[in-house]
């Protein structure tokens, strides 16, 4: 208990000096804890994917379309369990600004497919099927322009046109579905392929790509392959991958973004070190004299060097717990406004664990070199010197 | 008035000398500013070169003709009736053999493989006729030749060769279910067209199933506002659901998301990174004051001025600053002006641009820089002025 009190008591001698060190080891923590979670975000899609779903695209590229017929012939490969298929809309409410991911799927195959992400009511699933015109609304999109079950709405669309000249489709609200889990994306709506082949004016019959459960990950590369075949040197050649690759493939697409946080948060890290590190070596030496005393009354050489790391982490730890404090209530205020441009950005535990693991790694590394001098420190040259 | 000058110049040179002094904590101020202005500069340059890619592509007195409504080029479905229909419009400038300057096109998404990355990733396939280098400006062809009408022959943009696999003078790549030869390397002035694929259209339309079917027409004005004249005459025709807009709009339109993005991600994260370094150079300033304490009040005591201790703290403290700016300036300027990558576009394809440093750039990281450098000298000069004289002379 004294020892911590020592250790406070050091390291708030100079008040101003340190709050600027903890400022500037809060904005280091700050950036990284935004960064990791859009990180994780932008991410997230290849490490909820399951592994035991594969999607079926064509060929020449995913944005090429599929016969419908397709779907019943994968469904008869062995070792397939379930097959759905979706139909890109896109589309925007009111004004072509607001864009919004629209899918026309399956009803019932597709709630299977993503049964254990999704969570429908069972009402809402009923209807769901049942109900031509019926869409399921994520929660995130339904909190976002304030739908609710029961409403009527209408969304237009730049791709499609309907058989009358309408660029637009009309929808009843159903149900609202969940995530199962924080990281799956809700900031989307499905709703009926065959109403909507039935309206288009061109595509009938037309599929975007196919997911497919299968009995076991094991079968994965065997089904692919075998998929692949059966449509080898036709019109609509395919190509099927994991989930997850397909995931990782179209995030890659946008660059490198991994490596883009990790060099701003590098960047920010090495400053705030450097910074630190020389401020602390500054406050040890001033204070080669009380060193020298409590080395004269007898403290230990590694008691010496436990208190002056322990400043150090201490230092790093009230400055980082904070900085991600203030990330976590930063993403929680915009998460709404840049919804149209990230998935949910989610608070995770993991990004503060790794943000304490920092923490400890950064007090030790600005505080080792002032305490092993503190440790090496003889006495008769600390109370010598003036 | 003289004499201030004198002392405040006396103090600066003797205060700049002393830096050595403090070497490792005002080195320390001045790499934080550098990773201040070199993530600042990053992100200005990134966005700079992906705007300058997509904007220098546009014309004005080019008109594309998409389907009412659609956004991008992939969105766009337009039939031959309607071609023919347009060739027949106003305002559309003739070529020399007295025809149209029409160029209906097909626009097609293809996988390419990424080289940094190896995975799949979106290219373009434009199917143009023979008008379609006619209604560009700035096109050259680099190495080799143009495609030969009716062959399966692609020209390839230059950016695209350095960013993918396989699109070398000679080989041979499938895109689609076809083989294609790489005849011909173009050049556009940088622009997103160099991010393109380009082959012959009749030849795309059959071998991509898309017979009789264009996505955008583009037409040569003859002058820019000869625009309106032919929006008039696509809405007088109920056959022609058609927009027209200049293609210095629509690749303006293509560029605003993405490069808003970089923008609204590269300032903020400058300005946090900026106050991290403003405290370090607070705490670098007030420990100089402090080294100082002594000096400063023997100074006081000769009879210098509260002012020029002020202010030859508030330049040392500056000139810190804009070294590291400029430490910073050049660093962004080896490290990446030039750099070439590649993102994905409003057309969900690839568009490959180099990231741009201008002077006016440059500019900006300084003056962050200069701005950090004041705030953070600003109040240590204040202590160094106000310093009783009698205290600091005893040491504190």
């Amino acid at each position: 208990m004294t020892y911590l009190l020592l250790m406070r008591k050091n390291l708030f001698r100079h008040k101003l000096r340190t709050s600027l060190m903890i400022m500037s080891i809060f904005t280091a923590f700050a950036i990284f804890g935004v960064l990791a979670s859009i990180e994780r975000s932008v991410n997230a899609g290849q490490d909820i994917a399951a592994a035991d779903r594969l999607v079926v695209v064509n060929k020449i590229s995913f944005t090429q379309p599929l016969p419908i017929a397709y779907v019943d012939r994968v469904r008869a490969i062995q070792g397939v369990q379930q097959v759905t298929h979706v139909n890109w809309f896109g589309g925007y409410y009111q004004d072509p600004k607001n864009f919004l991911v629209a899918l026309a799927v399956d009803p019932a195959s597709y709630m299977q497919v993503y049964g254990n992400e999704l969570d429908i009511p069972s009402d809402a699933r009923q209807s769901f099927i049942r109900e031509r015109t019926g869409a399921l609304v994520g929660e995130v999109m339904a909190k976002r322009w304030g739908w609710k079950v029961g409403d009527h709405v209408t969304i237009a669309n730049n791709i499609y046109v309907q058989r009358n000249g309408s660029r637009s489709w009309d929808f009843d609200i159903v149900g609202i579905f969940k995530g199962k889990k924080p990281e799956v994306d809700t900031n989307y709506m499905i709703f009926q392929y065959d109403y909507f082949d039935a309206t288009r004016a061109f595509g009938q019959g037309q599929i975007g790509w196919m997911v497919l459960k299968t009995a076991s990950p094991a079968l994965n590369d065997q089904i692919a392959r075998t998929i692949d075949q059966t449509f080898a040197n036709s019109a609509y050649e395919t190509s099927t991958d994991t989930e997850k690759a397909l995931n990782k493939a179209f995030v890659a697409q946008f660059g490198n973004i991994r490596l883009i946080m990790l060099l701003v948060i590098g960047a920010a890290f090495v400053t705030i070190l450097m910074i630190v590190g020389n401020t602390l070596m500054m406050s040890v030496r001033e204070r080669t004299r009380e060193i020298g005393v409590l080395k004269s009354l007898g403290f230990p050489p590694g008691r010496i060097l436990r208190l002056i790391l322990g400043e150090a982490i201490l230092l790093a730890l009230i400055g980082g717990v904070q900085g991600l404090a203030w990330a976590a209530l930063f993403i929680v205020s915009v998460r709404d406004s840049v919804r149209g441009l990230l998935p949910q950005i989610p608070i995770s535990p993991d990004v503060a664990l790794v943000g304490l693991a920092l923490m400890l790694g950064f007090g030790i590394v600005t505080g080792l070199i002032p305490a092993l001098n503190a440790m090496r420190l003889r006495v008769g040259a600390a109370l010598g010197r003036s | 008035m003289r004499s201030l000058l004198l002392q405040i110049t006396a103090l600066t040179v003797m205060n700049l000398k002393s830096l050595p002094k403090r070497f490792w904590l005002s080195l320390s101020t001045i790499v934080a500013v550098m990773f201040v202005v070199v993530v600042l500069l990053a992100f200005l340059a990134m966005r700079n070169g992906f705007q300058h890619t997509l904007a220098s592509a546009g014309s004005q007195d080019v008109a594309m003709i998409l389907r009412a409504g659609s956004q991008s080029e992939v969105a766009s479905v337009i039939t031959h009736d309607q071609v023919d229909l347009i060739e027949d419009a106003p305002g559309i400038a003739k070529g020399a053999d007295g025809k149209p300057l029409v160029s209906p096109e097909l626009y097609l998404v293809v996988d390419g493989i990424k080289h940094s990355s190896q995975t799949k990733a979106n290219l373009p396939l434009r199917g143009m006729g023979p008008e379609g280098l006619a209604v560009r400006q700035g096109i050259h062809i680099v190495a080799g030749r143009m495609f030969a009408p009716g062959s399966n022959e692609i020209v390839v943009g230059k950016a695209l060769q350095s960013e993918f696999d396989g699109l070398q003078l000679g080989q041979t790549v499938t895109l689609g279910h076809s083989r294609w030869t790489v005849v011909g390397v173009f050049a556009a002035d940088g622009s997103v067209f160099e991010s393109e694929i380009w082959a012959d259209l009749p030849v795309v339309q059959s071998f991509f199933n898309r017979n009789n079917v264009f996505q955008t027409v583009r037409a040569r004005l003859v002058t820019p506002a000869a625009l309106g004249e032919l929006q008039r005459y696509l809405d007088s025709d109920p056959r022609l659901k058609l927009d027209a807009k200049s293609e210095a709009a629509y690749f303006a339109e293509q560029a605003s998301g993405t490069s808003d993005l970089i923008q609204k991600l590269g300032w903020p994260l400058a300005i946090a990174m900026a106050f991290g370094a403003m405290a370090g150079a607070l705490n670098t300033m007030y420990s100089s004051v402090a080294t100082r304490t002594s000096e400063i009040a023997t100074l006081r005591a000769i009879g210098f001025g509260g002012l020029p201790a002020f202010v030859s703290t508030l330049i040392e403290s500056a000139v810190l600053a804009v070294l590291g700016g400029v430490l910073g300036i050049t660093t962004a300027f080896l490290v990446f002006n030039g750099l070439s990558a590649s993102t994905l576009g409003a057309s969900f394809t690839q568009v490959v641009f180099t990231f741009e440093l201008t002077p006016a750039l440059a500019a900006q990281g300084v003056c962050l820089a200069l701005i950090v450098g004041l705030i953070g000298g600003i109040f240590p000069s204040l202590r160094a002025a106000r310093m009783p004289i009698l205290a600091g002379l005893y040491g504190s």
